[in-house]
C-alpha cells in the first residue's frame, strides 16, 4: 500500500504493507531508534509518538491507518524550544535512571502539557499513566513536568 | 571549602537516554545479522521422543544440543541448567532449539512448523508437593543458642507460617544478545549485569580460552537482578549460533517470551514456632523456610543463604535454629531479583513480629523496639555487629514524619496505617567478597582519568556515581574522568555488578586508588593504579557452620504505609509511604532517592497488584496485559529521608542502598492493611480476592 | 496479496465489504495486540483488513429525535473532551485503558469487539443502545443486547459495517458507576457496573443495571429493574436479599488471569447493594 504521510515534519511517501506497525517502521525502515518496544502491545509507552499532536504508542499502529498523518517522534522533537525545556527537566529532576521508558515519557509529558499548561496533580498521574517505568517510582518525573511547566511558561 | 559529595550533580547519561541517541542492544546495526528464535519447551517435564524439522532453506539453521562445542550447562553456582535442552525438559519455556536466518518472517515461520514429540513425566508444581516428594536441592540448618533447652523452659510456645508469590522483573529493555566472530574471537554484546559471569559462561560453552572471547555490555534498560545469571544463558545461544553459522546473530526476546522464559523472584513459605518467656519476651526460634527454586538449581543456593542470614531481621534473639530449604518444582527457574531472597525472610518475620504483638495485644512497636539489636549484639549467625545501630533514631524520624502515633489512633474503617522496620546485609554474602577479590584499575593521561571495572550501569546510576567519587577525590570536573566501556578486553574484574555492592566495595576501591593517585598526580603524565578488595581484618566467617560475619555491615529502614482499601471491591490503594535509612551517607543525594523511590514503588508492586501464578508449570499471566506493575496512578505519596551513619570502609562513609529500599514497603503494608480490616495478613501478594474471602469467611 | 484497503469514503467501504472478506479495523487497539507476533513482524490476519477509522461519514457526534449518535469511529478521547457525551459514560470511558490508547480507540471498535471486559458496554446496554449497520444496499437496526452474541461474537454480516449508535437522550438524574481492575491506571476490568435511575417522590420511576466481565455477554436483568419499577425506594434496603437472588442467576463469571469468578460475585453483591441501598440519598450516589 502506498501511504502519505508526514514524518517529522517531512512529506513521505511509504510503500510497506498496510499491516505493518509504525513502529517497526520507524525503527526498521528510518532508523529512529528512540522509538523503543518494550512490549508491542499498547501497554508500556517506550514506542510512543506524536499523531497529529496526539500521544499514541506506534506498536499498535498499522500502516494502513497513517494515511495523511502528521507523525513526529523524539528525534523530530528534539530541537525544539518544548523540546529543550523537556530535556532540561527531566534532567533537573533526576527523571532518568535506565533510559528504555524516557523518550516515550517525553512524548507522554510534551502530550500531557498540551492539554494541560498548568496540570494538576491528577492531570499529571492520569496524563503519564499510559507509560511503564520500572526504575524511578515516577515522582521525579511528576517533578520534571512541574519543572517543565515553570520553566517553558508560555510555550505551552 | 569542598562540596559535599552528597550534594546532586545532573546524570552524565541522561541527555543521550532523554532522546534515545544512546543505543540498547535493538538500536545496534549489525552487518548483516542473523535472526535467532528459540523453539521451547511446551511441557513441564517430559522426554524428548522425537523432533521434526522442516527442509530448511538454504542460508537458514536449526541448532541443538550437539552443535555445542564445550559443556552443555550455562555456568553459574550450580550449574545445572542445559544451555540446549538434552532429552528431558524441566519446564514450559526450557529452550531446546535455535532457528537462525537472514528473514525473521521465515525464522518465525520454521520455529512454528518445528514439532517436538514428548513422552510426559511426572510433573511437581508446588512448594508443598515438591516437599512431600522430597524433592530438594539445597537443605542449610544453622543455629545460634539452645534452642531445644530455650524451647523447654518456654512460657508459651507459637506457631505460625507466610507465604510470597512470583515476581517478574519487567525491566522495561527486554533481554536480548547479540554475537559475531572477527579474526578467531568471539564478540558478544548485550544488555546485563555482569560481564565475567558470562565470560565464564561463554568459556565453558565454547570450550575457548576467555582470552578469545570479548563481553561487551550494551546499555542496559533496567536489570533488577533479572540479569544477573540469565543472560549467560543467552548469550551462550548467541555464540553458539554465530559459531555454527558463521555470521552475526542477534537475538533479543519479545516481552512474552521474556515473561514466559527469564528467571522470577522466588516464591517462599516460611514456618515459624516460637517460644515466649513469661515477660512476653520472644526468647527462642525454630525458622522453616522453604523457596521454590523452579525446574534448576542455578543461583538458588546464595539466594537461600541471604534468605536465611536475613531471617532476623533487626532482631537479636538469644537461641535460634534455621533451616532453609531450596525445593525443585517444574515451573521457570527462580534467580536474583533486588532483595535477593532476603524480602521473603524479612517479610515473614516482620510480620511474626506484628502479628504476636497484635494477638498479645501490645503495640507492635514496642514488641518490635524491645527485640532490637544493638551496637556489640550478635547477628543470627553470631556475628559481631560492630557499627553504630540508629534504628531507634530512623524509626523516631519515621514517626514524626509519617505522624504514626496519631494516625494509628485515629484512622477510620477500611483505612489503616503500618510499620516496618529492616535492613539489607552489605555486598556479597559470606566469604563472598573474599573470594571474588574485585579489582580496579584507574589511569590516568595527563588531565584524564579513566575508570576501568566491570560493574555497570543499568539504570542505577553506577557511571555517574563512580566518576563522582573519583573526581571527587582528585578535585577534578566530573567531565575528566571517564569509565571505559565494560568490554571484557578491556576491564579488569571488579566482580558482578550485584548485592548493592558497586558504590561501597568497588566505589571503596575506587576511592582508595583515587587518593594515591591524587599524592602522584603532580609529578607523574601518565599514571595506573589497580587496588584489589580485602575484607576487613576483623571480620569473621566459616561458611561450612555459617558462623560469624555474613556480612561486611548493614543499612537500616523504617517505612510506615498509609492504605485505604475500597469497602467494595477491596482494591488497596497506598496512599502514602514514609521512609527513614540509614545507608551510611549518600554519594548524591538525588541519585540516591531515585533507588529508594523506585525500589518502594517495586517492592508496593510485589505486596500487592503484581500477581502472577503458574497453573500447572503454565504462567497465567503471560504479558503486560496482564501482569500488573504500578503506574504514575497507583503510586502512593513517598517521603523520603536519610539519617547520616557514616561507615568506616565505605567511600565517604557509603554503605549498601540499591536493594535496601524494596524490602520495606510489603512488611509496612500488610500491617496497615492488617489495621484497616482486623484480619492478620500472613501472604503476598495482598490481592483483593483474598481480603474479600477472608472479610467473608469471619462475617 | 492485497493485505489492506483503504476507502475514500462509506460508499466504497461497503463496496469492498460486498466484494471481499475482509476484517473492518478502527483504532486498532485491540486487533493489532489479538494478532501481534512480535518485534519486526506484521501482525497476522487472515483475512485483508478494511482501515475505516478515517472515514468522514463514521466520525459525528450530533443529536437527532431523541437519539444521540456517534459515528463508530470516534475516538474515545474525542468522546471525552465532546459535550453531548453525557458525563457518567465519559466516566466510564476516562477509566479504559490509558490516554495513548484513547487517542487511537473507537466506540465501534469496543463494541464490535464485544469482549466482556468492554468498558463502554455496561452504559449502552443500560441506556437500550441502538446500532445501525449497512451492507451497500440496506441498512437495519438492532438493539446492542441482540448485536453482541458472545465473546468476541457479533450479529455484523461479512457485507455489512457498523455506521452508527444511536443512545436515547434520556437523562437519568441518578447515576452510578464503578469499575474494578487489576490495578488504578490503565488496566482490564474484572467487574463493571453501570446504574441509572429516575426516582420521583421517593419511588422508583426507571431503574437500570448492567454489570461487565461477569458473564459472556453484559448483564441486564430486565425482570429485576421491572420488579422494582413502581416501588419506594426506602424498601430496598431490606428487600435487598430478595433483589440479589434475582439477579444473582445471571451473573456467570470466570477464573481468568485477573481475577476468580468467586470474587467477581462478590463484588457484583456489595456494588448492587451499594448501589440499591444507597438510592434513597441520591445526592451521594451523584457525586460518586
Amino acid at each position: 500500500m502506498k501511504i502519505e504521510c508526514t514524518l517529522n515534519g517531512q512529506r513521505k511517501t511509504l510503500d510497506v504493507s498496510s499491516t505493518r506497525r509504525l513502529l517497526d517502521i520507524l525503527r526498521e525502515d528510518f532508523h529512529l531508534t528512540a522509538v523503543k518496544e518494550g512490549c508491542g502491545e499498547g501497554e508500556c509507552g517506550a514506542c510512543m509518538v506524536l499523531m497529529d499532536g496526539k500521544a499514541v504508542n506506534a506498536c499498535l499502529i498499522p500502516a494502513g491507518n497513517l494515511m495523511g498523518k502528521e507523525i513526529v517522534t523524539p528525534e523530530g522533537f528534539k530541537e525544539s524550544p518544548r523540546g529543550k525545556i523537556i530535556e532540561e527537566a527531566l534532567i533537573e529532576a533526576g527523571a532518568v535512571q535506565c533510559g528504555f521508558c524516557t523518550p516515550g515519557f517525553v512524548m507522554a509529558i510534551e502530550s500531557l502539557l498540551n492539554e494541560h499548561p498548568h496540570p494538576t496533580e491528577e492531570n499529571i498521574r492520569e496524563g503519564l499513566s499510559g507509560n511503564l517505568c520500572r526504575c524511578t517510582g515516577y515522582q521525579m518525573i511528576f517533578k520534571s513536568v512541574r519543572l517543565a511547566e515553570e520553566k517553558g511558561a508560555g510555550l505551552w | 571549602m569542598k562540596m559535599s559529595i552528597s550534594k546532586s550533580i545532573n546524570r552524565t547519561d541522561a541527555k543521550g537516554k532523554i532522546w534515545g541517541e544512546t543505543p540498547y542492544l535493538g538500536d545496534i546495526a549489525f552487518d548483516n545479522p542473523l535472526y535467532v528464535k528459540t523453539v521451547r519447551s511446551n511441557q513441564s517435564h517430559a522426554r524428548i521422543s522425537a523432533i521434526h524439522i522442516p527442509t530448511l532453506p538454504e542460508g537458514y539453521w536449526v541448532i541443538d544440543k550437539s552443535h555445542i562445542p564445550g559443556k552443555n550447562y550455562m555456568k553459574t553456582v550450580v550449574s545445572d541448567h542445559p544451555i540446549l535442552a538434552e532429552d528431558e525438559v524441566l519446564y514450559i519455556g526450557q529452550p531446546i532449539l535455535l532457528v537462525a536466518g537472514p528473514d525473521r518472517e521465515k525464522v518465525y515461520g520454521l520455529s512454528k512448523e518445528i514439532r517436538i514429540d514428548y513422552e510426559p513425566l511426572p510433573a511437581v508444581y508446588t512448594l508443598e508437593e515438591s516437599e512431600k516428594q522430597g524433592m530438594v536441592f539445597t537443605d542449610y540448618t544453622l543455629s545460634k543458642g539452645n534452642p531445644v533447652e530455650a524451647f523447654s523452659q518456654a512460657e508459651k510456645i507459637l506457631q505460625d507460617e507466610y507465604s510470597t508469590g512470583l515476581q517478574e522483573h519487567v525491566y522495561l529493555e527486554p533481554q536480548g544478545m547479540a554475537a559475531e566472530f572477527k579474526e578467531d574471537t568471539v564478540f558478544v554484546y548485550g544488555s546485563m549485569q555482569c560481564p565475567f559471569y558470562v565470560e565464564e559462561a561463554l568459556t565453558e560453552a565454547l570450550n575457548m580460552p576467555a582470552d578469545k572471547i570479548r563481553v561487551i555490555q550494551t546499555t542496559t534498560g533496567g536489570a533488577f537482578g533479572g540479569k544477573e545469571e540469565f543472560p549467560s544463558l543467552i548469550a551462550c545461544h548467541v555464540a553458539i549460533a554465530t559459531c555454527v553459522t558463521g555470521h552475526p546473530v542477534i537475538l533479543i526476546y519479545d516481552r512474552d517470551e521474556d515473561i514466559l522464559s527469564t528467571t522470577k523472584r522466588h516464591p517462599s513459605l516460611v514456618r515459624y514456632k516460637v517460644g515466649l518467656d513469661k515477660n512476653n519476651t520472644l526468647t527462642v526460634l525454630d525458622i522453616d523456610i522453604l523457596y521454590n527454586a523452579g525446574a534448576y538449581a542455578g543461583i538458588s543456593p546464595v539466594v537461600l543463604q541471604r534468605g536465611i542470614f536475613s531471617s532476623t531481621n533487626v532482631y537479636n534473639f538469644q537461641h535460634i535454629r534455621v533451616r532453609g530449604r531450596n525445593f525443585r518444582t517444574h515451573t521457570v527457574p527462580s534467580g536474583a531479583f533486588r532483595g535477593f531472597g532476603a524480602p521473603q525472610s524479612i517479610f515473614a518475620m516482620e510480620m511474626l513480629m506484628h502479628n504476636i504483638a497484635i494477638s498479645l495485644g501490645l503495640e507492635p512497636i514496642d514488641f518490635k523496639m524491645k527485640h532490637c539489636l544493638k551496637q556489640g549484639d550478635t547477628s543470627c549467625t553470631g556475628g559481631k555487629i560492630h557499627d553504630k545501630i540508629i534504628l531507634p533514631e530512623l524509626l523516631e524520624r519515621a514517626l514524626t514524619l509519617s505522624e504514626y502515633r496519631k494516625k494509628i489512633q485515629t484512622h477510620k474503617p477500611f483505612t489503616g496505617i503500618g510499620l516496618s522496620l529492616f535492613l539489607h546485609g552489605c555486598g556479597f554474602t559470606g566469604n563472598g567478597e573474599q573470594t571474588i577479590r574485585g579489582k580496579i584499575i584507574l589511569q590516568k593521561k595527563g588531565k584524564d582519568v579513566l575508570i576501568k571495572v566491570s560493574s555497570v550501569e543499568m539504570g542505577q546510576g553506577a557511571d555517574t556515581i563512580l566518576r563522582k567519587i573519583v573526581a571527587h577525590t582528585l578535585e577534578l570536573p566530573i567531565h575528566h574522568v571517564q569509565c571505559e566501556v565494560r568490554d571484557t578486553g578491556l576491564i579488569p574484574d571488579s566482580g558482578p555488578t550485584v548485592a548493592s555492592r558497586t558504590v561501597m566495595i568497588v566505589g571503596g576501591l575506587l576511592q582508595k586508588a583515587a587518593e594515591e593517585m591524587k599524592s602522584r598526580w603532580d609529578t607523574e603524565e601518565n599514571l595506573e593504579i589497580s587496588k584489589v578488595y580485602h575484607h576487613p581484618d576483623f571480620l569473621v566467617w566459616d561458611n561450612d557452620t555459617f558462623t560469624g560475619n555474613a556480612y561486611p555491615t548493614y543499612s537500616w529502614g523504617v517505612n510506615v504505609a498509609e492504605v485505604a482499601i475500597d469497602p467494595i471491591s477491596y482494591a488497596i490503594q497506598v496512599k502514602k509511604i514514609t521512609a527513614v535509612y540509614d545507608v551510611g551517607r549518600a554519594i548524591d543525594e538525588r541519585t540516591l532517592r531515585g533507588q529508594m523511590e523506585g525500589g518502594i514503588v517495586q517492592g508496593m508492586g510485589w505486596a500487592t497488584i503484581e500477581v502472577m501464578h503458574a497453573d500447572e508449570g503454565t504462567l497465567v499471566q503471560r504479558t503486560l496485559t496482564d501482569y500488573k506493575i504500578p503506574t504514575s496512578t497507583d503510586i502512593p505519596d513517598i517521603v523520603c529521608d536519610f539519617i547520616e551513619n557514616p561507615y568506616e570502609f565505605g567511600p565517604f562513609g557509603a554503605k549498601c542502598a540499591g536493594e535496601l529500599p524494596f524490602t520495606g514497603p510489603a512488611p509496612a503494608i500488610a500491617a496497615a492493611v492488617s489495621n484497616a480490616l482486623g484480619i492478620p495478613i500472613k501472604e503476598l501478594p495482598i490481592t483483593p480476592e483474598k481480603l474479600l474471602e477472608m472479610k467473608n469467611d469471619e462475617d | 496479496m492485497v493485505n489492506g484497503y483503504h476507502p475514500k469514503d462509506l460508499i466504497e467501504a461497503l463496496k469492498i465489504r460486498a466484494e471481499v472478506s475482509c476484517i473492518p479495523l478502527a483504532g486498532g487497539t485491540d486487533l493489532m495486540v489479538q494478532n501481534a507476533r512480535g518485534t519486526g513482524l506484521s501482525p497476522n490476519f487472515d483475512k485483508p483488513l478494511l482501515f475505516v477509522g478515517h472515514l468522514p461519514e463514521l466520525r459525528h457526534i450530533e443529536k437527532k429525535e431523541g437519539f444521540l449518535h456517534i459515528g463508530p469511529s470516534v475516538l474515545l478521547s474525542e468522546m471525552l473532551s465532546h459535550p453531548f457525551i453525557p458525563e457518567t459514560f465519559k466516566k466510564a470511558i476516562s477509566q479504559m485503558a490509558s490516554p495513548p490508547t484513547r487517542n487511537l480507540a473507537t466506540l465501534g471498535g469496543n463494541i464490535c469487539n464485544a469482549s466482556p471486559a468492554g468498558d463502554t458496554l455496561p452504559f449502552l446496554y443500560a441506556m437500550d443502545a441502538e446500532l445501525i449497520l449497512e451492507n451497500h444496499a440496506f441498512d437495519r437496526r438492532i438493539p446492542i443486547e441482540e448485536f453482541i452474541c458472545g465473546p468476541k461474537q457479533t450479529e455484523l454480516k461479512s457485507d455489512e459495517l457498523l455506521t452508527d449508535i444511536l443512545i436515547p437522550t434520556t437523562l437519568f438524574p441518578v447515576s452510578y458507576y464503578k469499575k474494578v481492575g487489576q490495578r488504578r491506571g490503565m488496566s482490564l476490568t474484572k467487574v463493571s457496573f453501570h446504574g441509572l435511575a429516575e426516582i420521583v417522590d421517593g419511588y422508583v420511576e426507571d431503574l437500570r443495571m448492567a454489570f461487565g466481565s461477569v458473564a459472556p455477554t453484559v448483564v441486564r436483568s430486565r425482570d429485576c429493574e421491572n420488579s422494582l419499577i413502581g416501588e419506594p425506594v426506602s424498601t430496598l434496603k431490606s428487600r435487598f436479599n430478595e433483589i440479589w437472588e434475582l439477579y444473582e442467576p445471571s451473573i456467570q463469571p470466570i477464573d481468568d488471569a485477573r481475577s476468580t469468578a468467586t470474587y467477581r460475585k462478590n463484588v457484583c453483591y456489595n456494588i448492587l447493594k451499594d448501589f440499591l441501598t444507597h438510592l434513597e440519598n441520591i445526592k451521594e450516589i451523584y457525586n460518586e
